[in-house]
This record gives C-alpha cells, sequence and structure tokens, in this order.
C-alpha cells in the first residue's frame, strides 16, 4: 500500500519535473515576455506615487510605497505565470485527445495539475526575479526575513493548486459549452480584481473585505503577496486554513464534475 | 470620393459577411461578447473603488477615468470589428499568407485589414457606447464628440497594429514583438496620461502613442475643446501614415509561403 503511493508520488513528481525541464528550455522566450511585467509594474509605480503623494500618506492600507510596489510586484508575477490550462484541457476535450488519457496509468486532472505545477513555477521564478529587480530599482529593497520567505513558500504552492483546480473546470465545462474562452476571461479578471492584484485588500471597502476574505480568489494573490511584505502569523495561519478549504471544496467539484464528464466521451475508430 | 464610397460599402459589405460567419457558432460568439463586456466592467469597478476612496488623481476623477475607458475600448473594439485582420498581420506575414489577397483587383492593405472580425471586439465597442451613455449620461453634443473621437481612436489601433505588425518583413517572425508592444500600448491607453512625466511622456507621443488616446480625446470632451480633438485626430492620422508607409516598404521584401489556400 505505502510502496504503490510512494510510486505514485514520485510519478507525478517527475511529471511536474519534466515540465519544469522542458519549460527551462525556453528560458529566452519566458524571459521575452517579462516587457509587460515591466510595463505594468512601471504603470503602478506611478499610479501610486501619485496617490500618496497626493494623499500626504506615508502608509495607505497599512502599506508603505516600497511595500506597495513590491506587493504588486508578486501578485503581477502570480498572474502573469499562469499557464494556459483551461484552454488545454477544453482543447483536449474538442479533439477527443482526452481519450488518449484515458488508456494510461494517470489520473488525467493530477497529470494536467502536476504538468501545470512544473511549468507554472519557471514561468513565476522568471517573473519574480524581474520584477523584484524592478522594485527594487525603484524603492530599494522591503524589509524581508525568514519568516516572510517561509511562510510565502508555504502558501504560494496551495496557491497555484486553487489557481489549477478553478481554470481546470473551466476547461471540463468544454463538455457542455461551445467556448469557454469567455469563461476563462471572466474568471481571469475576477482573479485579479478580486484577488487583490491591483490593489490590495485593505483598501477596499470594508464591506467587501469580509466577502472578498472568504472567496478563493484573494488566498490566490493577496495572501502570499500580503505575507512576504508583512508576515504575521495569526494571518498565515488563516490563509492556510482558507486555501486547505478551497482546495477541498474545489477538489471535490473537479471530482465530481470529471466523473460526469468522462461519461460523455465517445471514442470511435483506431 | 468615388473610391471612398467603394471602400466605404467594400467595409460594409465584408462586416456584414464577417459578422454572418461569426454567427454560425452563435453560443461561443455571444459568450465572448458577453465576456470581453464584463471584463471591462471589472476594470471600471475598480476604478470606482479606487476613486471611492482617493477623489481625485492629478486632477482627474472618476468621469474622466470611465470616459477614457468608453474611449479606449469603444475605439478598440470598432478597429477590431471591421479590421479584424489588422491583429494577424504579423502571423500572415511571416507565414507568407498574403498571395491570396494580393490576386484581388482592390489596394492590398485595406483589403487584408478587412478580411476578418474579432468576436470579442464587438463586446469592447458595445461596452464603450453603453456605458458612456449610462455613467457619462452626455447631451448631444458631447455624445456626438465622442462617436467622433472612437472613429478616430480605431483609426489609431489600426495604424499603430499595422505599424507593429510590419516589422515581421524586416525582423522575421516578430509576433511576440508585436503582441507586446500591442500590449504595452493598449495598458498606457487605460491610465490616465497625466500619470506620466520626463522621458515616458515622450514615448508616449511616440513609441507608443497612447496620449492620443488616454489624454486629448479626454480634454477636448471635458471642455468641449475642438482644437484638442483636432490633435487626437491628427495623431491618429499620423499614426496610420507611418504604418502604411512600413507596410508598403517592407511589402517589397515579401516572400511567398507557396501555401494553397482558398477563400469562401
Amino acid at each position: 500500500m505505502i510502496k504503490s503511493s510512494l510510486s505514485a508520488v514520485n510519478k507525478y513528481w517527475w511529471i511536474a519535473l519534466t515540465s519544469a525541464k522542458s519549460n527551462l528550455a525556453y528560458l529566452a522566450e519566458i524571459g521575452s515576455r517579462v516587457f509587460f511585467l515591466g510595463v505594468i509594474l512601471y504603470i503602478f509605480l506611478r499610479l501610486w506615487q501619485v496617490t500618496y503623494g497626493e494623499t500626504g500618506s506615508q502608509t495607505l492600507g497599512g502599506f508603505t510605497l516600497p511595500q506597495m510596489l513590491w506587493y504588486l510586484a508578486i501578485t503581477e508575477s502570480i498572474i502573469l505565470s499562469g499557464p494556459r490550462v483551461a484552454q488545454s484541457v477544453d482543447q483536449d476535450v474538442r479533439t477527443g485527445a482526452i481519450s488518449i488519457h484515458f488508456i494510461r496509468p494517470l489520473s488525467y486532472p493530477l497529470y494536467c495539475m502536476f504538468n501545470t505545477l512544473g511549468e507554472r513555477t519557471v514561468r513565476f521564478a522568471v517573473n519574480a526575479s524581474v520584477g523584484a529587480l524592478i522594485a527594487f530599482l525603484f524603492v530599494g529593497f522591503v524589509p524581508v526575513n525568514a519568516m516572510s520567505i517561509l511562510f510565502f513558500l508555504a502558501v504560494l504552492p496551495l496557491a497555484f493548486v486553487i489557481d489549477f483546480l478553478g481554470n481546470f473546470l473551466i476547461g471540463l465545462a468544454a463538455f457542455w459549452l461551445e467556448d469557454t474562452n469567455g469563461l476563462v476571461l471572466i474568471y481571469s479578471r475576477l482573479t485579479m480584481i478580486l484577488g487583490g492584484m491591483l490593489i490590495p485588500m485593505e483598501l477596499f471597502p470594508d464591506s467587501w473585505q469580509n466577502v472578498l476574505k472568504f472567496l478563493p480568489f484573494s488566498a490566490i494573490v493577496y495572501a502570499p503577496a500580503r505575507l512576504f511584505v508583512d508576515p504575521n502569523l495569526i494571518f498565515f495561519q488563516e490563509v492556510m486554513v482558507r486555501q486547505v478549504v478551497a482546495c477541498l471544496v474545489f477538489g471535490g467539484a473537479v471530482f465530481a464534475v470529471y466523473r460526469i464528464a468522462s461519461r460523455r466521451v465517445f471514442a470511435n475508430g483506431g | 470620393m468615388t473610391v471612398l464610397t467603394n471602400y466605404l460599402k467594400l467595409a460594409f459589405a465584408y462586416t456584414k459577411l464577417n459578422l454572418n460567419a461569426q454567427l454560425e457558432y452563435r453560443g461561443a460568439f455571444f459568450s465572448q461578447v458577453v465576456a470581453m463586456f464584463v471584463n471591462n466592467i471589472v476594470w471600471v469597478w475598480f476604478w470606482v473603488l479606487f476613486f471611492s476612496r482617493f477623489k481625485v488623481l492629478r486632477g482627474w476623477d472618476i468621469n474622466d477615468v470611465v470616459t477614457l475607458w468608453c474611449i479606449a475600448a469603444s475605439g478598440f473594439g470598432l478597429a477590431h470589428t471591421v479590421c479584424g485582420n489588422a491583429l494577424q498581420l504579423p502571423v500572415l506575414i511571416a507565414r507568407g499568407q498574403l498571395d491570396v489577397w494580393m490576386l484581388y483587383p482592390r489596394a492590398l492593405l485595406p483589403h487584408i485589414l478587412l478580411g476578418r472580425m474579432s468576436a470579442t471586439a464587438w463586446g469592447d465597442a458595445i461596452f464603450g457606447y453603453v456605458i458612456y451613455l449610462i455613467f457619462i449620461k452626455p447631451d448631444l453634443q458631447h455624445f456626438s464628440l465622442f462617436v467622433a473621437l472612437t472613429v478616430s481612436v480605431a483609426f489609431l489601433f489600426v495604424g499603430f497594429s499595422i505599424f507593429t505588425g510590419s516589422l515581421t518583413f524586416f525582423l522575421g517572425n516578430s509576433e511576440s514583438l508585436a503582441e507586446q508592444w500591442r500590449y504595452a500600448m493598449i495598458t498606457f491607453s487605460t491610465y490616465p496620461a497625466t500619470l506620466f512625466e520626463g522621458g515616458v511622456k515622450i514615448i508616449l507621443y511616440t513609441l507608443i502613442p497612447a496620449v492620443f488616446v488616454s489624454y486629448y480625446p479626454i480634454i477636448a470632451l471635458r471642455e468641449m475643446s475642438l482644437f484638442n480633438a483636432a490633435i487626437a485626430v491628427a495623431g491618429s492620422a499620423a499614426v496610420v501614415a507611418a504604418g502604411v508607409f512600413v507596410f508598403y516598404f517592407g511589402l517589397r521584401r515579401y516572400e511567398s509561403g507557396n501555401l494553397m489556400e482558398m477563400r469562401g
């Protein structure tokens, strides 16, 4: 029992590793796309510089200007590192390629998840490196300690898993819908805005903050960035609980939808 | 004048044809239109949130930023509803797929541009006009100027896409470069131009000509200033002229992909 579990873990670990390695081979291609990250960070820097200047405050929502820019560098890196999971699943469903996965000794959702995690790790590392460099050039360092990095590294993988599950569910909608691009667009914008990519939760109206806390978007974007610039043990524990709950809810939904969807696959020919 | 009328008729015929083609996949078409509309609403909602906390940003208030979003979205939408192929130009050039367009008696560039429609562009266009009417509640004068300026912005976006896409003639496949450049243009066009200073301001007048979307049209509408509107139109005309020049100059370097293609 233990041996077979270890073997399964090993199998998916290798899938993630292979995906990361194959993405490392295209570092220049990934690097060429960080131009946009530079543009967006510069715009945000100006937006917040002007806002801090006009309000005359040292802190907004508890963030100093350097903390705000480092926060935005992290949130942008998270958002821009997202692979095209839903589109890929959509294609597998429409072309029938998904049926090939049924005869493999692999779970299709787990295969996609570890493949995505491998790819996203590389993309995020590149984006975060460039984002950190830009943030450093604009506002210098923010005080970061071992706790910041530890908390950040603990919540980031779960943030990626939740985001994957959301995207995977949208991809599975291709079994029923003519086109899933619209859903992908709306999901990504909700993640950006409600997740706190542009504006931290503390600056949302108070009534909104209470609602947004319980949505999964903030656990994907806001929480890792917040813990990086302002580590706090109580908040870390809260985030972990919310992430685990989101994983269970989304994971359960993926399990149920995938089971129903699998029955709709018809394979013809040889 | 006859030539202009002739091309307007061609544009109308292509738009109708392209729309009918899109409507063959009704579900996909409407879902993309609605999604783009909702996407833009989400961005405007962000600005509403922002201005509920900070009332004024360098002299701009929420009405100015909503006007900016409406102008940029409807201009972009109008551009790619009618000239959807502007976004595909780098791919068509890199793959040597211009041959089929060269066989027609029409001028090459306008004919290529009209050949496709972007479904999501409808969502942008509808969003711009509807939200402007609902949120800003303009009088007839303001709305007429708004519509005229969206046409100017549409020309600017098409000209910019032609310019960046035509670099493929010189650089090989510049699809990624054109895409990144276009994203930068769109992004700068959706933030108040008054945020930027110094060298970046020069870039916004030249390499990324976003001031003709995010500054002059807004000032023109705020002050009902035909002078600022004229500057916006002049900027768009300059970008279109630069794009057309680079396209036809680069066309001399074009190599066919020897592809067999059919157009329905």
